[in-house]
């Protein structure tokens, strides 16, 4: 912008303090009560003695750790599925000319916009008719509508960034073409893979009402174990706070990590980052 | 060491046909050029011989043996691409290693080093061996994606336009040390260009392909002083040929022709005349190249042709002269100094002797005076 | 002259230079050449239809009246759809929908770019948080209203303080029917926001700077700057934010549901709201899908269009 008033830099800057306030405040809220303990809870706001108390209560009941643990084995086991299936198809979509292309890829699109509502209410129903309900592997599936269209939309984009050319001369060097695919190809779309992969994560972690509706007793995640603090009368503010910590953490240290390709991933490969 | 045959070959892609029924033999240890314009089809003809494309229609044959199908990795041919397709993520060494990598050419790794470092010693590269392709100007780029085709013996040595994406002066170099590379290479090699100095100067033979088919296949002699159509004969020459209407007049005996309006000063040649007779034609196309065409400001010679200056290009050492007479325009060579006004008169001088001739109709070669280039196929 | 051959034949060629026809054998193209392709898009087909066939089901049972209390089931035609367009409630969540969606989107539309014209500048405050203000988005909106709630909390929260002391003493946030929908907007804003931000910078980064450059020279102010230049050529981020945050925010259920099940009262049944209610509350499930289809066939068609738009938006940007 062309302007370099003083005042208006100083407004420019207040306003973006402003915002900043805004989103961060309430997390670095979270993470202060997290270390107070229950006594200091209603007395005062800012100035207190820091514990740990909440979080080790909350490790040594096995049941956070349990809910945790669910998270990680649902989420990666989304992402990989997502990936097996994933990588081939943003292939075959970069590569390949097909009637119905670019339909079978609106669909892989659609995918992230379809209501979890509509998703769940027939799969609620067949679920519990197949025993997928309350299962690892029912949530994986369902996970896929969240996480396919990431690694699709994203590697197809950097597939479509290699030239053909590479390809052929690794064939003709005397690569077949699955070699070619895992020594040539593979290493150069790493980069996009890292990102497609965590950002998926990221989001299929976060998922609440697939967990909600789908699963019962036997594999709770933290998301959905949040819902017992927000709707219970419980006085351990702490430990909640400490809960929503812990639990937020991996995601806010992976968005760091993909800084850079998060841009592409976000706007599902219709913008270089 | 390898012919390579391609008989009928038909390759379409969608609504497109990139080759229609293109025939092919090219003999062991031939320097075979294919020339033509972009879009003309070449790379999709290496593509069919490199096993990359599969042909719809036709057969390809190595050695006699039919290879339509078989995969690239299957069939020992050596590439060069067009924009060198480089393993980005791979050092210079592992470039040119890579072919003695693979699972179907491998060697062991001492040879590997062995052969990397003498093909990257002749191509002047050994000093960038550790580089990654990001790190390399075009002009070296281009030499290592020669040198992981060198490092190979292959049947067949495929170059795709290597030398088209440098710049005027580097190209001129490496053209000269292509040749001296030409005799030391012992192997069948199709080259593609769409340069035609590179054609006529690096080619056993050159095949002219234009929108999938081929107009000609024919030594560069061939080629240049008997262009089976008026397509190859603009194509090779720079200026471009003149290609004029002439009308045959009959005068006493004489054939002459009406060229632009003249027809008193310009004989048809003895040899012509016997084909124009048999095919009976009443208008011929005649070509002239811009070099056969002497000129004079003053009208002091019999068979001259007024004219006027249309324009004047001065390129260094020469100049082109662009004259108009009859609604046509006449390119021709003239020394650099030349004081040439526009609209100023000038008289031609065409020399018939090394007139190609063409069918009005069919943009086909009739005849030509002169033993000049050879009998030429297609 | 000669004759075709395709793989699998056997062809007549003619050989002009020796003057006969030579036959050759043209081998049928190796199996796995041909089957690779295919190969390689089978596991996502295979995924996708097992993916579309709940979307079959629900239709197929949107015209029953199947419940999770009885065994059996008849079907009922259009019975459970037109009885839901004639119902007032239907038409309620509609509005609490398009409300949620038109509130949620447009502030974080304008409020998004805002923040990220002010972060396109190269100041150290700008750089700094420019890594820092994507953090909402990665939290789970669920924990994002647990966060809020939280720090509404009358006897704990720190922002339910500051209010007191400032006067303001019962604002009851989402138990009141007069600020719920403001609530659960609030958050959305909250946790959505840097999703507009993130897009919108990547636009005004990539921007040309020449176009810019030759608009300052010319003279002209900011405004007509932006109005002029900078807004057509990142209209097809900007179409992409606005096409996914309407497209998401209008099936929004976790943040409602966490915050008010939907209440008080039916202050925020939207769309979602009613068909869970309908299915896990009443257990019906014949009618609670044609809630969710309406919404689905809705959806599926403006992003059809949207998509196209977009397409059309990129070529002219890179044209500009």
């Amino acid at each position: 912008m062309g302007n370099t008033n003083p005042f208006s830099k100083l407004l420019k800057n207040a306003a973006l303090l402003l915002y900043a306030l805004f989103a961060l405040f309430p997390l670095f809220w979270m993470i202060l009560i997290s270390f107070k303990h229950d006594r200091e809870m209603f007395n005062t706001v800012f100035l207190f003695h820091p514990t740990l108390e909440n979080y080790k209560v909350l490790f040594s009941s096995n049941e956070y750790i349990g809910y945790f643990l669910n998270n990680v084995y649902v989420s990666v086991g989304a992402v990989l599925v997502s990936i097996v299936v994933g990588v081939p198809a943003a292939y075959a979509l970069a590569r390949f000319d097909f009637k119905g292309k670019e339909n079978l890829a609106f669909t892989f699109l659609s995918f992230r916009f379809a209501p979890e509502l509509l998703v769940i209410l027939p799969l609620f129903l067949i679920y519990q008719k197949i025993g997928l309900y309350d299962t690892y592997f029912g949530l994986i599936w369902v996970y896929q509508l969240i996480s396919l269209p990431f690694i699709i939309w994203i590697l197809r984009g950097y597939f479509e960034d290699i030239s053909p050319e590479v390809e052929h001369a690794g064939r003709v060097d005397g690569y077949s073409w699955w070699r070619v695919f895992l020594k040539i190809i593979m290493p150069l779309i790493k980069p996009g893979l890292v990102a497609a992969a965590l950002l998926s994560f990221i989001f299929v972690w976060n998922n609440f009402t697939f967990a909600l509706l789908l699963a019962g007793q036997g594999v709770i995640t933290t998301t959905v174990a949040s819902l017992k603090y927000i709707s219970s009368d419980t006085v351990h503010y702490g430990q909640m706070a400490a809960a929503v910590t812990i639990s937020a953490l991996p995601e806010v240290i992976l968005a760091l990590l993909i800084q850079k390709h998060l841009v592409r991933g976000l706007s599902m490969g219709a913008v270089k980052g | 060491m390898a012919d390579i045959a391609l008989k009928q070959v038909t390759k379409k892609y969608k609504q497109h046909t990139a080759l229609n029924g293109v025939s092919i033999d090219i003999k062991d240890k031939e320097f075979f050029v294919i020339f033509g314009p972009a879009g003309a089809g070449k790379t999709t003809l290496l593509n069919v011989i490199a096993g990359i494309a599969v042909p719809e229609e036709g057969v390809v044959t190595m050695n006699g043996k039919v290879v339509n199908s078989i995969e690239p990795e299957d069939r020992n041919v050596a590439m060069v691409f067009e924009n060198y397709a480089l393993y980005p993520h791979m050092s210079v060494f592992d470039n040119i290693a890579s072919p003695l990598r693979s699972p179907r050419y491998r060697q062991p790794e001492s040879k590997i080093k062995e052969e990397v470092h003498r093909v990257a010693k002749i191509l002047r590269i050994d000093w960038l061996l550790q580089r990654l392709p990001s790190e390399l100007s075009n002009g070296q780029r281009q030499r290592v994606s020669l040198g992981r085709a060198l490092v190979r013996s292959p049947e067949v040595f495929l170059m795709d336009e290597p030398l088209t994406h440098l710049d005027a002066k580097l190209r001129h170099q490496m053209r000269a040390e292509f040749k001296e590379m030409q005799a030391n290479l012992n192997t069948t090699t199709i080259y593609v260009t769409h340069d035609y100095l590179e054609a006529l100067s690096l080619g056993d033979r050159i095949a002219v392909l234009n929108e999938g088919r081929i107009e000609q296949i024919g030594t560069p002699d061939d080629i240049y002083y008997r262009p089976a159509t008026e397509f190859v004969a603009e194509a090779f020459g720079e200026p471009e040929i003149n290609l004029l209407t002439a009308g045959i007049v009959r005068k006493g005996g004489e054939w002459y022709l009406n060229l632009l309006g003249d027809s008193d000063h310009f004989t048809v040649p003895r040899q012509v005349k016997s084909v124009i007779e048999e095919l009976q034609l009443e208008n011929v196309r005649v070509g002239f190249r811009p070099k056969d065409i002497k000129y004079s400001f003053t009208d002091d010679s019999a068979s001259m042709l007024r004219a006027a200056v249309y324009s004047f290009e001065p390129l260094g050492s020469k100049a082109i002269l662009t004259a108009h007479a009859g609604g046509q325009l006449i390119r021709l060579i003239a020394p650099a100094d030349l004081e040439a006004r526009p609209d100023r008169p000038i008289y031609l001088k065409f020399n018939v002797d090394e007139a190609i001739f063409f069918d009005e109709r069919t943009r086909r070669f009739i005849a030509r005076a002169g033993e000049k280039g050879g009998r030429f196929v297609g | 002259m000669s004759s075709i051959g395709k793989s699998g034949e056997t062809v007549q060629i003619a050989d002009l230079a020796k003057d006969r026809m030579d036959t050759y054998r043209v081998p049928p193209i190796p199996f796995m050449r041909k089957a690779r392709p295919y190969l390689i898009l089978a596991p996502a087909l295979l995924l996708t239809i097992g993916i579309l066939i709940p979307f079959f089901i629900s239709i197929y049972y949107s015209f029953t009246n199947y419940s999770f209390k009885y065994k059996d089931y008849s079907f009922v035609g259009l019975e459970n759809w037109t009885l839901m367009l004639k119902d007032p409630s239907f038409w309620h969540s509609v509005w609490v929908t398009g409300q949620y969606a038109i509130f949620s989107t447009g502030a974080e539309m304008l409020l998004g770019i805002g923040v990220a014209l002010l972060l396109n500048q190269e100041t150290r405050l700008a750089k700094a948080l420019r890594m820092v203000l994507i953090f909402p988005l990665m939290i789970a909106p669920v924990i994002a209203t647990l966060i809020w709630q939280l720090m509404t909390n009358n006897s704990v929260g720190v922002i339910a303080h500051f209010l007191r002391s400032v006067g303001i003493d019962n604002f009851v946030w989402g138990a009141d029917p007069k600020t719920a929908m403001f609530s659960v907007v609030l958050i959305d804003v909250w946790v959505y926001t840097p999703f507009v931000i993130v897009l919108v910078l990547a636009g005004l980064r990539s921007l040309p700077k020449a176009p810019f450059e030759s608009a300052m020279v010319d003279g002209g102010s900011a405004w007509f700057t932006f109005k002029t230049l900078t807004l057509p050529m990142i209209k097809p981020l900007l179409v992409i934010a606005l096409l996914f945050r309407t497209m998401i925010s209008l099936q929004e259920f976790s943040i409602i549901f966490a915050l008010t099940r939907g209440g008080p009262g039916d202050t925020l049944m939207s769309l979602s709201l009613t068909a869970y209610n309908e299915a896990f509350t009443y257990k019906e499930l014949g009618t609670a899908l044609p809630y969710m289809l309406i919404l689905w066939i809705f959806v599926y068609i403006v992003s059809h269009y949207m998509i196209r738009y977009w397409s059309r938006a990129q070529k002219n940007a890179s044209g500009s």
